[in-house]
This record gives C-alpha cells, sequence and structure tokens, in this order.
C-alpha cells in the first residue's frame, strides 16, 4: 500500500538539470505512466523514489512520509529492469524464491508467499521450467513475481517490454495492465512508447527537459493536450498543428485548404492543431469552400488509411476509417468538426475557447 | 532490366534450411517488402539478391541475366544496412560521395551529386560533421543517400526504419514511399514490421520458417489472408480466430465456437466450404470490421479489458481459445466483466481450415 | 509549421545519455583501498631505477671491494654519460641494433599483416595452419638460437638445400661471415617475431565490421581501395601498437642472437644489450653499464610517449 508523491523535487547532473521542480502524487494501487522523449528525466525520476538518487531540492514522500534520507533498503520498493533479468541456471520457482532465501526468511513463510504470487500472477503451472524455456509474458510474469514476494509497496518498471517485438507488445501490455489490477499494487511505469503509455496508464505525467508539462488520465490529455510539445508526443500519426490566421470571423490554415467558422475561437491564436482521426476527406468538386488539397501519400493500414497530404506547401495528415479509394496526386476538399479543433498562441500554450 | 526473379532458391546452411524453394518475381520499378518474424528467411533472401550468400539451389535474375557468379560489387544494388553500417571515421559527406569517388568519377560530378542527395535527405548542414556520434535518425538517411547517390537500379533495405524512433518513423515511411515513387527503382525492403509493409509496399512477400506464405498487395494481404499465419501477422491488432465445427441451423450453416457460442449464418459459398473441412475450421474477422450487436446475436463474451489508444478503443473480450478484439470509435461503451455481444460485420468473415490453417475461398 | 516538418527539427542532436556521475566518496574509498598495493608495485619498480642511477653516477664495480651503499666514495661527476657520447662500439652497436629494427620490424608488418589478411577469411584447414604459424613464438628464445645456429652451419641444412637447389656444392660459412651472420641473425628474428605481429593485426583485422567491408564492397570499392578507405584507417590504432611493441623488442635482442653469433665475428653482430651484457661480465664497470641503460631507458620512454600520443591522436580523430 503506498502513495508515493514528488513535492517540488530537482536533481541535476552538474550543470545538466535532470528533474526540475517536479511535483505529482500517485495514488495507492495507481498505474501511473512517466512518459517523455529520451533524457527527459524518467529514469532519474525512478532513482528518485528507488533512493538511488537524493534530490537536490524538494522532497520525495511515500505514504506522506518525506524519504530523502532513508536508504533504498528500507523503502521497500520493487524494481522490474528492462531486461527482466532473471537469473538463466535457475528454474522459475527458484528464481521468485530467491529475494527470501536471500533474506533468510523462514521456510514456511516462503512457501505461503510463493503460492499466493504464483496464484495472483498464474505461474503455478510454468514454476518448474528454467527462464529459457518460457515465452517473453511468461518472463515477465516470472520477474513480477520474483519482485512480488518481497510484498513491496510499489513496483517500479522501466520501459520493461520495450525489447519485445511489436506483436508480443501488443499482447504484453494488456496483460501487465491484468497483473497490476490483480495484484493490487502501486505501480510506475517508464516508457517512450505512447501507445503503450496510453494503454495501460491510469493517469500519465508528460516530462519534457526533467519539468512535468501535464498531468492526468491519458484520454483528458490526448483530448485537451496542455501544450503543442503534449500535443504532438501523444497520437499516431500525431495531431496536426498549422499556422492559423483569421478573417473575418473564421480561422484559416494549410493554405486556405482548411477554413472553419468559428466564433468561440481564441483571440491570440497563432496555430490550430486537428487530429487526424479528426479530418475528413474527400474529393474536390469545386463546390466546398476554399481550396484544395493534394493527395501526397496514401498508406494503408488494413482497418484504417493513413492519407498525408500537401496543402500550399503544408503537410497534414488523416486518419480514414476502413480502405477508401484514394489516390495520389488526387485533389481532395478537407473539412472538420469545429468543436475538435484545438488552439494554440505564440507559446504553443492551448488557448481555451472563449 | 532491373526486375528481379528469384527461380526455385534454396539457401542451407549445413543442416539448417533457411529458405525453402522461394519462387518470387519482382516487377521493375515494383516496391516488395519481404515481412516475416524473425527467422523466416526474410534477410537470407536479400543477401542472396545482394550477392552477399550463395543460393543453395536455383537462381536469381535481373531482368533476364542470371546473378551466379557476379560479385556483389559488380551487380549495381544499394543497400541499406539493419545497423547502416556506416563508415564512422569519415565524414558524413565521404560516407556520401564514398562510391562515386572509389568509382573515380570527376571531381566536378561528385560534388553535385552529393550536394544533390544531401539537400534532398537534408542532410547539407550536416556535411562536415564526423558520421560518429551522429544520431541514429541522421545515420539513417546517410546509409540511404550513400547508396541512392549510386543511383542503383535495384534498391535493397534491411529493416532500416527498425532503429530509429516511432515519431520519426512515421514521417520517414512516407518520405522513403514517396522518393520510391519519384526514382522508380526497384526496391526490396525487409522488415518484421506489419505496418512498415502495409503502409510502403506495393506488394508484401509474407514469409515465415522459410516459406513463402502469400504475396500480394497490402489490401489483398489483409483482407484474403491466404492462411491463419498472414491472418494474425497482418494487421494490429491481428484477425480474430476462433476454432469451431459447422453446425446445421435453421436458417442455414453456422459456426459452433463453443464457448464463444453460434456465429452468424454464413453465406452458402462459405457454408459449402465449412462442411469441407474435415478438422473443423477456425473462423476468422478483422477487429475492425466487427460491431457490437443486441443480446441474442453475435458472440457472446465477457469484456476482459478496454485499452483506449487516443484514436481509436480496443475492446478485448474473452479469454485464451475465445479471445476476441474490436477496434471501435472512441465512443465505446462497455464495462470490465459483464457481457458483450460482437458480431463481424456483412461480408468480413474469412474462414480457415482448422487441420491446415489454409484459407477455406467460398467463392 | 507542419506536421512533418516538426520531428525533422530536431534530428541533428547526437543521441547521449547523461550517465550519473560516481561519486566521489567511492572514488576516495578505493584509492584507500588500493594504497598498499600501490605502494609496493611503486617500491619494487622504483627501488632499481634509483639504485640504478645511483651507481651509474659512480666508478663502482663488484671488483671495488665495497658494498655498493657505499659507491658514493667513488663518485665520478658524470664522467660515465660523458665516455658514453665518445664510446665508438656502443654507437656501432645502437647502429647495429637500429640496422635489425629497420630491417625486421617491416618485413614482419607486411609478412604479418598478409598473413592476417589471407587468415580473415575461411579457407580449408585453417585451423592446423594458424597453429604452424605462431608455432615460433612459442619456441623459447635460446632453443630458438640453438636451432639457427645448427641451421646456418656450413655443414647445416640451409647450405644442403641450397646445394639441392643449385645442383653445386655451397658451402658458404653464414655465422662466420659479418654480412652473412646478420642476415642469419635477422632471419631468425623474423622467423620467431611475425606471428606476433600477425596475431595482433589478426585482432584488429577481424575488429573490422563486417558490414562495413559489405557495404563498401556494394558501392564498388575494390579489395584494395576497402583496405585503405576501410581497413586501414580502423587499424591505426593497433598499427602502432603492433608496431611499438616490435620497436621495443628490438632494442632488446639478445638471446637468439647470442646464441648464434656471441655479437661476433669479432662485434659485427654486436647489438646493444649483446654490448651492454659483454660489458657486464667482462669488463665489470658496473657504473659505466648503468649509464648506458639508464640512457637507453630515458630514449625508449621518450620514443614510447610519443607513440602513445600518436596513438591517443589517432583514436581522437575517430571519436
Amino acid at each position: 500500500m503506498a502513495e508515493i508523491a514528488f513535492r517540488n523535487v530537482t536533481k541535476r547532473y552538474g550543470k545538466t538539470l535532470a528533474v526540475d521542480d517536479a511535483s505529482f502524487t500517485v495514488a495507492d494501487n495507481e498505474f501511473f505512466c512517466l512518459f517523455g522523449p529520451p533524457l527527459s528525466g524518467k529514469t532519474t525520476m525512478l532513482r528518485l523514489i528507488l533512493g538511488l538518487e537524493t534530490p537536490d531540492e524538494g522532497e520525495v514522500l511515500i505514504d506522506g512520509k518525506p524519504v530523502n534520507h532513508v536508504p533504498p533498503s528500507a523503502r521497500n520498493i520493487a524494481m522490474v529492469f528492462q531486461n527482466l533479468a532473471l537469473f538463466p541456471h535457475m528454474t522459475a520457482e527458484d528464481n521468485v524464491r530467491f529475494p527470501l532465501v536471500e533474506r533468510q526468511v523462514p521456510p514456511a513463510q516462503i512457501a505461503a508467499r510463493l503460492a499466493d504470487a504464483a496464484a495472483k500472477l498464474h505461474i503455478g503451472h510454468i514454476l518448474h521450467k528454467m527462464p529459457a524455456q518460457l515465452s517473453g509474458g511468461e518472463r515477465q510474469r516470472v520477474a513480477i513475481a520474483r519482485a512480488f514476494v518481497r510484498d513491496p509497496a510499489a513496483f517500479l518498471m522501466d520501459d520493461p517490454i520495450s525489447a519485445l517485438d511489436a506483436r508480443l507488445r501488443e499482447e504484453t501490455r494488456v496483460e501487465l495492465k491484468r497483473i497490476q489490477r490483480e495484484a493490487g499494487r502501486t505501480l510506475i511505469y517508464v516508457t517512450h512508447d505512447q501507445e503503450e503509455a496510453m494503454s495501460v496508464a491510469d493517469r500519465m505525467a508528460i516530462l519534457e527537459h526533467g519539468a512535468i508539462r501535464q498531468i492526468g488520465s491519458p484520454a483528458e490529455i490526448y483530448d485537451r493536450p496542455a501544450s503543442t510539445y503534449v500535443a504532438r508526443l501523444l497520437g499516431s500519426p500525431m495531431m496536426n498543428i498549422l499556422p492559423a490566421t483569421r478573417t473575418d470571423g473564421r480561422i484559416e490554415a494549410a493554405g486556405g485548404a482548411l477554413r472553419l467558422a468559428l466564433p468561440g475561437a481564441p483571440g491570440q491564436a497563432t496555430e490550430l492543431g486537428v487530429r487526424p482521426e479528426d479530418l475528413r476527406v474527400r474529393a474536390w468538386d469545386g463546390s466546398a469552400e476554399g481550396r484544395p488539397a493534394t493527395v501526397f501519400e496514401v498508406e494503408p493500414l488494413g482497418g484504417f488509411t493513413v492519407v498525408t497530404l500537401d496543402a500550399g506547401g503544408t503537410r497534414l495528415r488523416a486518419l480514414l476509417r476502413g480502405q477508401p479509394d484514394i489516390r495520389v496526386d488526387a485533389q481532395v476538399a478537407l473539412a472538420c468538426d469545429p468543436a475538435r479543433v484545438q488552439f494554440f498562441g505564440a507559446g504553443g500554450q492551448t488557448l481555451a475557447r472563449s | 532490366m532491373s526486375a528481379i526473379r528469384l527461380e526455385h532458391l534454396v539457401k542451407q546452411f549445413g543442416a539448417f534450411t533457411a529458405l525453402k524453394t522461394m519462387d518470387l518475381t519482382i516487377e521493375d520499378g515494383e516496391f516488395m517488402a519481404l515481412l516475416g518474424p524473425s527467422g523466416c528467411g526474410k534477410s537470407t533472401t536479400m543477401n542472396m539478391i545482394a550477392g552477399m550468400e550463395r543460393p543453395s539451389e536455383g537462381r536469381i535474375l535481373f531482368g533476364d541475366r542470371d546473378m551466379a557468379g557476379v560479385p556483389m560489387g559488380r551487380r549495381g544494388v544499394g543497400f541499406v544496412f539493419q545497423n547502416y553500417a556506416i563508415f564512422t571515421h569519415m565524414t558524413v559527406r565521404q560516407n556520401l560521395d564514398y562510391g562515386l569517388r572509389m568509382g573515380g568519377r570527376p571531381k566536378a560530378e561528385i560534388a553535385s551529386r552529393t550536394k544533390a542527395i544531401a539537400d534532398l535527405l537534408q542532410l547539407s548542414d550536416l556535411l562536415d560533421r564526423p558520421a560518429q556520434g551522429l544520431s541514429v535518425n541522421i545515420l539513417q538517411r546517410v546509409a540511404i543517400g550513400r547508396s541512392a547517390v549510386m543511383e542503383p537500379a535495384i534498391f535493397l533495405l534491411d529493416e532500416p526504419l527498425s532503429n530509429v524512433d516511432a515519431a520519426f518513423r512515421a514521417v520517414m515511411r512516407t518520405e522513403l514511399k514517396h522518393l520510391q515513387r519519384q526514382f522508380r527503382q526497384t526496391m526490396v525492403y525487409v522488415t518484421h514490421d506489419q505496418l512498415e509493409a502495409m503502409t510502403m509496399a506495393d506488394r508484401i512477400a509474407v514469409m515465415d520458417h522459410g516459406v513463402l506464405q502469400q504475396v500480394g498487395t497490402p489490401l489483398q494481404v489483409y483482407n484474403d489472408p491466404a492462411n491463419t499465419f498472414v491472418a494474425r501477422f497482418i494487421g494490429a491488432p491481428g484477425m480474430n480466430l476462433l476454432k469451431g465445427r459447422p453446425v446445421e441451423t435453421p436458417q442455414g450453416v453456422a459456426i459452433d465456437l463453443g464457448a464463444a457460442g453460434i456465429s452468424p449464418v454464413l453465406p452458402p459459398p462459405q457454408a459449402a466450404a465449412a462442411r469441407s473441412a474435415k478438422a473443423g475450421v477456425y473462423y476468422g474477422f478483422r477487429p475492425e470490421q466487427a460491431h457490437l450487436v443486441s443480446a441474442g446475436q453475435g458472440l457472446a463474451l465477457p469484456v476482459t479489458f478496454v485499452e483506449r489508444i487516443g484514436a481509436r478503443s480496443i475492446l478485448h473480450l474473452g479469454n485464451g481459445d475465445t479471445a476476441v478484439k474490436g477496434v471501435f470509435e472512441n465512443d465505446l461503451r462497455a464495462t470490465l466483466g459483464e457481457t458483450a455481444h460482437i458480431a463481424p460485420i456483412g461480408e468480413a468473415v474469412r474462414l480457415f481450415d482448422a487441420g491446415s490453417g489454409a484459407a477455406l475461398r467460398g467463392h | 509549421m507542419t506536421a512533418t516538418a516538426a520531428p525533422l527539427k530536431d534530428l541533428s542532436q547526437p543521441m547521449s545519455v547523461t550517465a550519473p556521475k560516481p561519486q566521489d566518496e567511492g572514488r576516495k574509498l578505493g584509492f584507500r583501498l588500493t594504497l598498499p598495493a600501490q605502494v609496493l608495485v611503486l617500491f619494487i619498480s622504483l627501488f632499481p631505477l634509483l639504485m640504478q642511477l645511483y651507481i651509474s653516477l659512480t666508478d663502482w664495480s663488484p671488483l671495488s671491494g665495497m658494498a655498493w651503499p657505499r659507491a658514493w666514495e667513488m663518485w665520478n661527476n658524470f664522467a660515465n654519460y660523458t665516455d658514453l657520447i665518445s664510446d665508438n662500439r656502443l654507437w656501432s652497436a645502437l647502429g647495429r641494433t637500429l640496422l635489425v629494427m629497420v630491417v625486421c620490424v617491416p618485413v614482419e608488418f607486411l609478412l604479418g599483416l598478409g598473413l592476417a589478411t589471407l587468415f580473415a577469411d575461411d579457407f580449408p584447414g585453417k585451423r592446423i595452419f594458424y597453429s604452424i604459424l605462431i608455432m615460433p613464438m612459442m619456441v623459447v628464445p635460446a632453443v630458438a638460437g640453438y636451432m639457427f645456429y645448427m641451421l646456418f652451419q656450413s655443414g647445416g641444412p640451409v647450405n644442403d638445400i641450397l646445394s639441392s637447389l643449385l645442383g653445386t656444392p655451397v658451402t658458404v660459412a653464414w655465422l662466420s661471415d659479418p654480412v652473412l651472420a646478420m642476415i642469419a641473425v635477422m632471419v631468425a628474428d623474423i622467423w620467431q617475431w611475425t606471428p606476433l605481429m600477425f596475431l595482433i593485426l589478426l585482432a584488429g583485422l577481424v575488429g573490422v565490421p563486417e558490414d562495413q567491408m559489405r557495404a563498401a564492397t556494394l558501392l564498388g570499392a575494390g579489395p584494395w581501395q576497402r583496405f585503405r578507405t576501410i581497413v586501414l584507417p580502423r587499424m591505426k590504432t593497433i598499427i602502432i601498437i603492433a608496431l611499438a611493441i616490435r620497436v621495443i623488442e628490438c632494442f632488446k635482442i639478445f638471446d637468439t642472437l647470442y646464441i648464434m653469433t656471441g655479437g661476433g665475428p669479432g662485434v659485427a653482430t654486436e647489438t646493444i644489450s649483446v654490448y651492454i651484457y659483454k660489458i657486464t661480465t667482462q669488463d665489470l664497470i658496473w657504473g659505466y653499464v648503468a649509464a648506458i641503460a639508464l640512457a637507453i631507458l630515458v630514449v625508449l620512454s621518450v620514443a614510447c610517449v610519443w607513440a602513445m600520443k600518436r596513438m591517443a591522436r589517432a583514436q581522437g580523430d575517430r571519436a
């Protein structure tokens, strides 16, 4: 049972600011994801929670108690490493048992905890196998079980499934989420894969240069990003962010290919953002407002189709459902639901509609 | 001239057969993706085309010219390695113009062609930087530019995007495909990522365990997979496949899917195909081609997970043998643990022989 | 700002991960823990050096009837070092040593490189040839010396082979002729030390990434072009190391040579080491010997530092 919090934490390595005045609270039993590009401070935050680093300023709190000077061994937090780090010469059972044997826990208690972990993680049937005989997902469960038997207050995971191939990642992330829900522990998870982050997280923190830019549920952040930076990080294809100009009560973007009647648009808006899935594309017949866009590339995904468009030198992407018959170099008209458009100011910040 | 023909190509490494009798024709100017999981023989095939490996059996022809005995330096193919194989002791420029310099081209020509390719790939500002220490995104473009500057008629790429970050990968996919469309080289692209193959290739050759499984356009392999391997491998998520047996119902033939219930009635040609399958069938449909229906119709399965990933939501139903996924808009309403009723839309159903895994084409 | 252009902006930033600095406390503790061992090593290497320096400034000899710590009584104010400059025998010995170096090291290098190139690829029987090739290196130098001494006797196998090749009896007195003795000595050195060169260069050659070689081949580079543009630049460091090792070793050439010719005929094959050995054991002027040894040490050290700097620079070019 653990609530983990940062209160104005700053950490420097020499001149590099690794964590910049970060504050957040991870609730008990929450699946919390730290998400950002490389070097945005994700891993440093994990190290601060583990106690491998001490904050230069601010406090790390576990269950409301400052732990800045509590050594890692006394924090009762388990880390599951990227490569899972199972001992290859031991069976799954011995791997799971290892931390307990090391701590000289009485045998009866070891058996009880082992049984508990095996039941919670559904690994009873594979305990006799060697790690090499296990699938990626099974290895994952064993690695988590090994951390679980110590009965940690919280788990930390640093990009645990990035080494798996795409198909297996899709399966494993769902599995992870299920394990966390069943095991009922706080989990702080680092990933650089936006799809994975959105899939697993209850809430997530978006990082840039060690600073937290936005915290919220994946849906909140996806639907209402706080800035262009956040907007670009989530979503594939990424959000179209276009310089916008205002002409008598309308907003125009992409060289006139996108014209929206938007009375509520904030005055200072310099850019507008449209998600690819919100962009509608149809053949140009001259009747639509504005100018046509040209189809630059068509990428069929099967269930969806990504269409890259060229409008007055601006590239934008539309994500269409199904397999529409759209050819490269065709002229198309663009439209979108004005309610789904975001506005950004000169500094990239999101502006509220008036 | 630059069409590639593989005739009965076999490659053995000792007792291990990496490639079993591959026949494939890659048309002049075509973008062909060799797609499959690691160890499926795709890289071996490409290395043989490049001349890095010698076929154990069979022939490779460029146009009508048999490539047997032609060393790799003389085949005139561009090759982009997975790890890029950048000459790290040289600058970006020295990498880009390497082939031209080795070929003893005039200085002015080297300079102008190098400049053209650097401009195209946005490397102009980096020309005099040492290649060592540049980011993978740049190295990847240097690797492509280094081959492209030679203007090869055949371009071979071995997982060139697997090391670059996700955002850049999406951009490079579009750019690569557009480049190929402009220059019309014959392009062979090896990848394990079905998304890359789907989005870029004119045709995809799906491979598994050294065997060619299916060749077709992206939408052909997506819509009409030749077998269960292709059905599962293509698409994200892959096709739902439920094992079952044909049963006669008052309305017609349907598939008894065990715990998942009875499928909607099959159209007559599929019904006939299903009846002929002795070992039973796999009932398949794409997660994107399903809808939620009212109770009593479709498959009734418990909701095990709902993933909302940006633009779409993936609904996970059932477990193990009855696992089914559906891809929906974000307005999807589903509660964990409750029973959902899902049915494939219109003509989305595909049947496969449960014994061989081969598609049962009911038409 | 288009959706496409956005990610391209940051491409030029090199990917690097700022690793946390190791903590100073850990470093200090490590220093303290290894201190006793370091002091011991320092003492072992420093003591003989200081003793040598001390003796080199005196006329002390084991025959002088006093223990070496009292050598100051025979202090001679750098006379040993001034003598050294006018010692013709020393300068000839140095000249011969340099000659051996200038001839043997390049020959060993080229042979080693050729063999390494050959062995970088697979061919049938590679393992057997490999073992045979590195055998000379494992032969005790004294044994090698004796072996070559026998080979080059006037009635020895070398002359026998030459006789059968030429059809007339050949009775060259190899080790009695000043020039031929030198040649014989060099042949022995090349035989024994080419394998080391081969091994070092092979390690370097195998380290050249296969993919880069293939990439160069596919870009149309021929074998010589590949060697010049890919292999050589990548092996620069290891080549310098190999040459440095052999140059230093050449200065120390002694055992094989001494057994074959004893530095003779006359002083025709007398190298630095042989000369020092002779004056140490025959003339017993140890003060002077110490001065020579120190002078050579200084020269070699300077050469080594220079070579190391070159190496560091070569590596700097690559980083």
